[in-house]
């Protein structure tokens, strides 16, 4: 192999090497969508949209705490356990009960550890859920919510008249 | 190494590597929700729970911010009186108690020779009845080494040991006996009395940490504040009379470095000037000191105490003219075998001062009426450990117990204590670590974490309030650990064969509700109701200021002043030791937890080890360089460790911080610094026991090699300043 060769390999593995890295730290390194799978096949469309049960019914401490809350298992059987298992998931959602075991859901809205974000403010200011949610009402398989970045936090903000200061979200 | 540029690009190469590995990784997150809801907890909101600070024997009151079940940071209670809503690092450190992952997490039966620390986990039942068949053909031969305990567990631990006839000694290694010998000959009290620092304005401080680790670091913490600033126009002075420059000296107005062991000849100088010019109030101390002080003089007092004549009349003038003079004595001064006498001797300044039951003066406290069944025995002492050694040496007791207590690191090896532990047919501890002590057991049972226990602490003394602080558990235990007064009760009830019920076979927590509705429900504001127990519960006690204070039961002056004796030659060991409680590990006890580890050192700035402390001409009279490898000898042996030159000690002083060189005790504690303790000769203050741990001579010597010691700062060695020489100190 010639060292012109040579040369032009090692710069082309190099080049190869730094834009893998790149496209793994850009994507948060492992943090990716592909990743979103439920254990189980939960539908917020029945739940919220066809049987109209109310946000907060589920997601009960919104109104009180800085997080709104994931329901408890048996929360969950207050209706399942008298209605027929229709479909494999329903099953297997008994089977969490029986069991005695936690659901262990993926995570979809995160926020960095530097902001401080409360629910019960939000919806004391009279926010929706939906207003951030999205209509998870219409949809079969909830994705991830729209990037919570900060300038939309603040477009919202400064629409609404609520505080811009730094200190408001970042404490 | 030879770094050529292959070696280059493999690092390179390596780097490159290493920084894609995070890519392989699947980090999921997670949302757990529970499986049953808890009415308690509210996911994101913080619950706060009122209980008390177990760290040391202090009781401060304690919030604990617990968030999913989880205890995540410990303040102090704001409404406690003793220490106000502050908190020191050790009560702040207390969380990794409970999260330590040291932590004996079962019962645990001892495997192959004892000492050798192979256990195997058993169950609570295994347990139980091996340590009740012991007690059961043991009765009459069981004696409990135990850290100080009071309230309702005192009761029961005490009650129980008086039922089979066995012996509890309640073992406080900070030497507090010797504070409460001289206050019982000089004010006939049994207890503490409130030294009002805040509203003194004068303080003759003789060797007293007390912004360290004496009494309550945060109750004087706090005082003290108000004593320099808590008052428009007035500003405490403040004078430290001790051979090192402690960090309570450091805050000092003036530091006067006194001889070690002399600091009660130092108090009977300033009170012969007291008397010789006419500066006492109050004529019958005169008339009784006056044969008290016939064997002395002023100019052989300054001579023996290296305390100049005119700085003995200056303390006298300021002590005498203070509107509220204060002295107080303690810490190091009182560890010589004329502790106790030291401390009357100060004492009788107070007396000489007039400045009993006045405000900024020594007042009474009077303690809570908790209804506690059995009264606890008085604290135990070091010398009742090496009576109780020989006392198994000779067979009279077989059965060992031991509750948060470490003699063998706490008491001098040339005491003999190790042979209680050898030779004691059987050993049990009740102990959550695997101390030195306690990895001599045959049975550990081990207690829960104080954040998952019940208890309750009555505040003997100190405080002007009569103030009861009632501990709750935060969170459910973390392991298979049961609260030692739970294991007592049930001992009790197997043991109880002829069913007369002494100790109703109850829970623990039943019995301290049923004390705290009896103390609720009596009084001024009597209310033994289920809220009253509420309420107690939410503030974390219960506190009344009495409406009138009561006044000391006698004022004398105890038994005359002696000079401290010293163990080693003077020619061959020509430096007096200073091992000296560390801040943040005490007397070892803290040395498990990495937060107090990784606290520096107020004056050195060390973190994480030991080191011996010298005088800058000493260290350059005998070539000695700082964080050098340096051997301290004493009669009893030699400890190693790096040297810090620090001009804030005496020339002829040799000091090493207690609290490091672990044996065992867990991943943080182990093999880590030297324990100066392990050195000392067997001196005991002559009138309470205390460990003389000031008494002991050494020499120092070079090893050659370098230390390791990791200092936060580089330290002014104190060269460029004006050198503290035992001339200098005489002339001055």
């Amino acid at each position: 192999m010639s060292p012109r060769v040579k040369g032009v390999l090692i710069v082309l593995a190099t080049a190869g090497l730094a834009c893998l890295f790149g496209f793994l730290y850009s994507t948060g390194s492992s943090d990716l969508r592909s990743q979103d799978i439920q254990p189980l096949d939960f539908s917020h469309e029945m739940h919220a949209g066809h049987l109209k049960i109310e946000c907060m019914f589920c997601h009960r401490h919104a109104a009180e705490s800085t997080t709104a809350g994931i329901p408890t298992v048996s929360l969950c059987m207050g209706c399942h356990q008298s209605i027929e298992p229709a479909t494999p998931d329903m099953g297997r959602l008994a089977g969490y009960w029986r069991d005695q075991k936690p659901i262990e859901w993926v995570r979809l809205q995160r926020l960095p550890d530097f902001v401080y974000f409360t629910h019960a403010m939000h919806l004391k200011a009279g926010l929706q859920c939906g207003d951030c949610h999205g209509r998870v009402a219409t949809m079969r398989q909830t994705p991830r919510a729209p990037s919570f970045e900060m300038g939309w936090c603040l477009s919202c903000h400064s629409q609404r008249g609520a505080s811009r200061d730094c200190w408001t979200c970042h404490k | 190494m030879n770094f050529n540029r292959r070696t280059f690009l493999k690092g390179i190469a390596l780097t490159t590597a290493g920084s894609l590995l995070p890519g392989c990784e699947r980090e999921v997150h997670r949302l757990v929700p529970y499986l049953l809801p808890d009415d308690e907890i509210v996911p994101g909101v913080a619950n706060w729970y009122a209980s008390v600070c177990r760290e040391c024997d202090a009781g401060c009151g304690i919030i604990v911010r617990v968030m999913e079940g989880r205890a995540k940071k410990i303040e102090g209670n704001p409404s406690h009186p003793l220490n106000g809503g502050k908190l020191c690092a050790r009560g702040q450190a207390g969380l990794q108690n409970l999260y330590n992952p040291d932590r004996l997490r079962s019962p645990l039966r001892r495997e192959g020779p004892r000492g050798e620390g192979r256990f195997t986990a058993i169950t609570w039942e295994e347990g139980m009845s091996l340590w009740v068949k012991h007690l059961r053909d043991n009765r009459k031969h069981v004696a409990m080494i135990s850290a100080p305990i009071s309230g309702t567990l005192a009761e029961v631990v005490a009650g129980f040991l008086e039922r089979i006839a066995g012996r509890l000694l309640l073992y406080d290694p900070s030497g507090q006996a010797a504070v409460s010998r001289a206050n019982r000959h000089t004010f006939g009290l049994d207890h503490l009395p409130f030294y009002d620092l805040a509203n003194a304005d004068y303080l003759l401080s003789f060797g007293a940490p007390f912004l360290e680790h004496w009494l309550s670091p945060v109750f004087f913490g706090r005082a003290f504040g108000h004593f320099r600033q808590g008052r428009p126009g007035v500003r405490g002075r403040f004078i430290q009379v001790e051979p090192r420059l402690s960090l309570t000296a450091a805050s000092a107005d003036r530091w006067i470095p006194v001889r070690p062991g002399t600091e009660g000849l130092v108090a009977l100088g300033i009170a012969l000037v007291m008397l010789r010019e006419g500066w006492t109030r109050g004529d019958i101390h005169r008339r009784k000191l006056v044969p008290w002080l016939n064997a002395y003089r002023v100019e052989d007092i300054a001579a023996a105490s290296d305390v100049a004549q005119d700085d003995l009349t200056t303390m006298a003038r300021e002590f005498s003219h203070a509107a509220a003079p204060l002295a107080i004595g303690g810490g190091m001064a009182s560890a010589h075998t004329n502790g106790s006498r030291t401390l009357a001797a100060i004492n009788a300044l107070n007396l000489l001062a007039g400045n009993l039951d006045k405000p900024g003066g020594l007042r009474v406290a009077e303690p809570p009426a908790f209804p506690t069944t059995t009264a606890s025995p008085p604290s135990a002492t070091e010398r009742d450990l090496v009576e109780l050694a020989a006392q198994f040496k000779a067979g009279r007791y077989t059965v060992l117990q031991l509750y948060r207590s470490n003699p063998l690191f706490t008491v001098p090896a040339s005491t003999g204590i190790r042979t209680m532990f050898e030779q004691a047919p059987f050993i049990v501890s009740f102990s959550s670590f695997l101390d030195e002590s306690t990895a001599m057991a045959d049975l550990i049972l081990p207690d829960h974490s104080p954040l998952e226990s019940w208890g309750d602490s009555p505040q003997i003394g100190l405080i002007p309030e009569q103030a009861v602080g009632l501990a709750q558990p935060v969170v459910d235990p973390l392991y298979d650990t049961r609260s030692v007064g739970d294991v007592f009760l049930h001992a009790a009830h197997q043991l109880d064969e002829h069913g007369d019920h002494a100790l109703p076979g109850v829970e623990f927590v039943d019995l301290l509700r049923s004390n705290w509705k009896t103390f609720l429900g009596k009084g001024a504001t009597a209310d033994g109701s289920e809220a009253a127990w509420v309420r107690a519960l939410q503030a974390g006690g219960s506190w009344t200021t009495p409406a009138k204070r009561a006044s000391f039961p006698r004022q004398d002056l105890g038994p005359p002043y002696r000079s401290a004796g010293f163990a080693g030659d003077a020619n061959e060991y020509p430096f007096y030791f200073y091992p000296f409680p560390s801040l943040s590990l005490s007397r070892g006890e803290g040395a498990n937890l990495p937060w107090l580890q990784e606290l520096p050192d107020t004056l050195t700035t060390a973190v994480w080890g030991s080191w011996v402390e010298l005088n800058p001409a000493t260290a350059d009279r005998l070539g000695l360089k700082s964080g050098e490898l340096v051997r301290v000898t004493s009669p009893h042996g030699h400890v190693e460790a790096p040297l810090v030159v620090s001009p804030g000690i005496r020339p002829d002083l040799v000091a090493v911080p207690m609290g490091q060189g672990h044996d065992v005790y867990g991943r943080y504690a182990a093999r880590r610094g030297v324990n100066p303790v392990a050195i000392l000769a067997p001196m005991f203050d002559e009138d309470s026991g205390v460990l003389a741990a000031a008494a002991t001579r050494v020499r120092i010597e070079g090893t050659g090699k370098p230390g390791k010691l990791v200092l936060m700062e580089q330290i002014q060695d104190g060269r460029d300043a004006e050198l503290l020489t035992i001339r200098k100190i005489r002339k001055a």
